[in-house]
């Protein structure tokens, strides 16, 4: 067997998971059971693989949110999905300098908190509070925009988000 | 006493808006900042308003340089929901564009680069030569930078005459080789500018995750096109440049030698360009049968790895979520460690070497 797809599953074992990979969609899926996300990392990095990045989704109704945490092993596309507690999950920032950018912009743009690290809010919302989920309703200077993320971003760059938010301040 | 100096997000050194915060001693840099979003759109949640026509179009548009990318891998995505699988023709021509989209975006950085290091008619030779990549995509498509080629389960539009690329390719090889790569691997200019400045090391490139040139010039032989080969890459044989310096030079070095590989690729696929469909099928996006809910596909773009993620409800037109995740977005918080202790009029060709696309950055 290649050596990649040899290292790919033996990952599950090393985890301590019964379960194997799932392929579907152009990744290798392996649910992570109760391993946290942050022994998956230290596990990644013990392989040399390469952080990618981590999608977020904001699930149906109340069931909160979904991470997907992709790594590349030698070309190999290997994802973990996650459900954080609540909005929060730990970070990887001190394990994997590569997620910085991409947790803080999960951070601002879902609301979800990344457990362990500190933030530097990207420019996109820069003076205003961090942290807030832009998908959910959002206070557009007189009116509330329900759920209209676009709305939202519109008013960012036209600094009424901004102005707004300050004034409730 | 340190001091802050504040570059962009409007300033003569960047091609697009970021905005660089320097802390310097003097004229050495100490430790740098970088604020982004100057461009932020909101495509991605855009996308979720969109059907699966509109949104191809609407993400050729996150870019302005690589629009085809963008688009080649949200069909590639959209075709790991449907199953689709596009015929032979497509895929080379996918290949073909996708490598014509290489070439006149790393012909640009090289113009770029020149002007930055002062090389002003070196900076006029690349944009001809671009010139000529420009023309043979435009007679293709029709257009210069959103080619509107990729549809899911193939390509929109034919190329029927492969001998004029031939043409294009010769001299664009010819020139490469006989003028701008001699001027940069040799001019004691050009080397005074670049090499050692800037440097990226090997374990930095891989604790910051970077990808495409930034990391194979420092050291880190990665590229999708052979370690996760798709469309036709698999049948085209190729180098894949690698240095081991991190400094400015070895990118520029890089991307200088990628330009005569892409010229190689681009003589096998137009050679072996296969007759038969474009498209699978009628090339619609059924909706109504999907095999997955959630697809990713990855491209080795110009500037390195693009990934998108597509989740779409089954029977819904609109997808529920597109995520891309942007080669510069991996390698542009590297530049803090590339500038530290560098000299600050350094900073502008420093930050240009990783050929930031800000647009993709910030969608």
């Amino acid at each position: 067997m290649n050596p990649t797809l040899t290292l790919m599953h033996g990952i599950p074992k090393r985890l301590g998971l019964s379960h194997s990979w799932v392929e579907e969609g152009g990744v290798h899926w392996l649910a992570p059971g109760s391993v946290s996300v942050r022994d998956v990392a230290t596990m990644m990095n013990g392989l040399h693989a390469r952080f990618i990045t981590i999608t977020a989704y904001q699930l149906p109704s109340d069931q909160g949110f979904r991470l997907e945490y992709h790594w590349d092993l030698d070309g190999q596309l290997l994802g973990f999905p996650f459900q954080p507690t609540g909005h929060s999950i730990e970070s990887l920032y001190d394990l994997c300098e590569a997620v910085d950018w991409i947790e803080r912009e999960i951070h601002e743009g879902f609301g979800i908190d990344f457990l362990g690290r500190d933030y530097e809010p990207l420019l996109l919302r820069e003076g205003d509070t961090p942290g807030v989920n832009l998908r959910e309703p959002v206070a557009v200077g007189n009116a509330v925009a329900a759920g209209s993320a676009v709305a939202v971003s519109n008013a960012v760059a036209s600094g009424n988000a901004v102005a707004s938010s300050k004034e409730k301040k | 006493m340190s001091y802050k100096i504040p570059m962009g997000p409007y300033h003569p050194a960047l091609e697009e808006p970021y905005k660089l915060d320097l802390i310097c001693d003097g004229e050495t840099v100490q430790d740098a900042k970088l604020h982004i979003g100057f461009n932020f759109r909101g495509i991605e949640h855009l996308a979720e308003t969109r059907n699966y026509v509109q949104v191809i179009a609407l993400m050729e548009r996150v870019c302005g340089i690589c629009s085809n990318i963008h688009t080649l891998t949200l069909c590639r995505a959209m075709e790991g929901l449907t199953g689709l699988t596009p015929p032979p023709r497509a895929q080379y021509i996918r290949v073909i564009i996708a490598e014509l989209e290489r070439l006149h975006s790393h012909v640009l950085w090289a113009g770029i680069a020149a002007k930055l290091m002062g090389f002003k008619t070196m900076f006029m030779t690349c944009f001809e030569l671009r010139e000529k990549v420009m023309d043979v995509l435009q007679a293709i498509s029709g257009n210069r930078v959103n080619y509107s080629m990729n549809r899911v389960g193939g390509v929109n539009r034919d190329i029927e005459d492969p001998q004029a690329i031939f043409k294009m390719v010769q001299a664009l090889e010819l020139e490469m080789g006989r003028t701008v790569i001699p001027i940069f691997t040799t001019s004691s200019t050009a080397r005074s500018r670049c090499a050692g400045i800037g440097v990226l090391t090997t374990e930095k490139a891989i604790s910051c995750g970077v990808v495409g040139p930034v990391a194979r010039a420092s050291g880190l032989p990665q590229d999708l096109r052979r370690a996760a080969p798709y469309a036709a890459y698999e049948e085209m044989k190729f180098d894949v440049p690698v240095q081991q310096d991190g400094d400015v030079r070895a990118r520029l070095l890089v991307r200088a030698l990628e330009i005569m590989e892409s010229c190689k690729i681009l003589r096998q696929a137009l050679a072996k360009l296969p007759p038969g469909e474009l498209c699978f099928g009628d090339g619609k996006f059924d909706f109504t049968k999907l095999i997955a809910t959630t697809a990713t596909a990855r491209v080795e773009a110009p500037r390195g790895e693009v990934m998108y993620s597509v989740s779409w409800k089954e029977g819904s037109r609109n997808p529920t979520r597109v995520h891309v995740r942007t080669p510069t977005f991996a390698v542009m918080p590297a530049i803090r460690w590339m500038v530290v202790g560098q000299r600050l009029a350094d900073t502008p060709l420093i930050q240009a070497s990783i050929d930031p696309c800000y647009s993709c950055t910030d969608r």
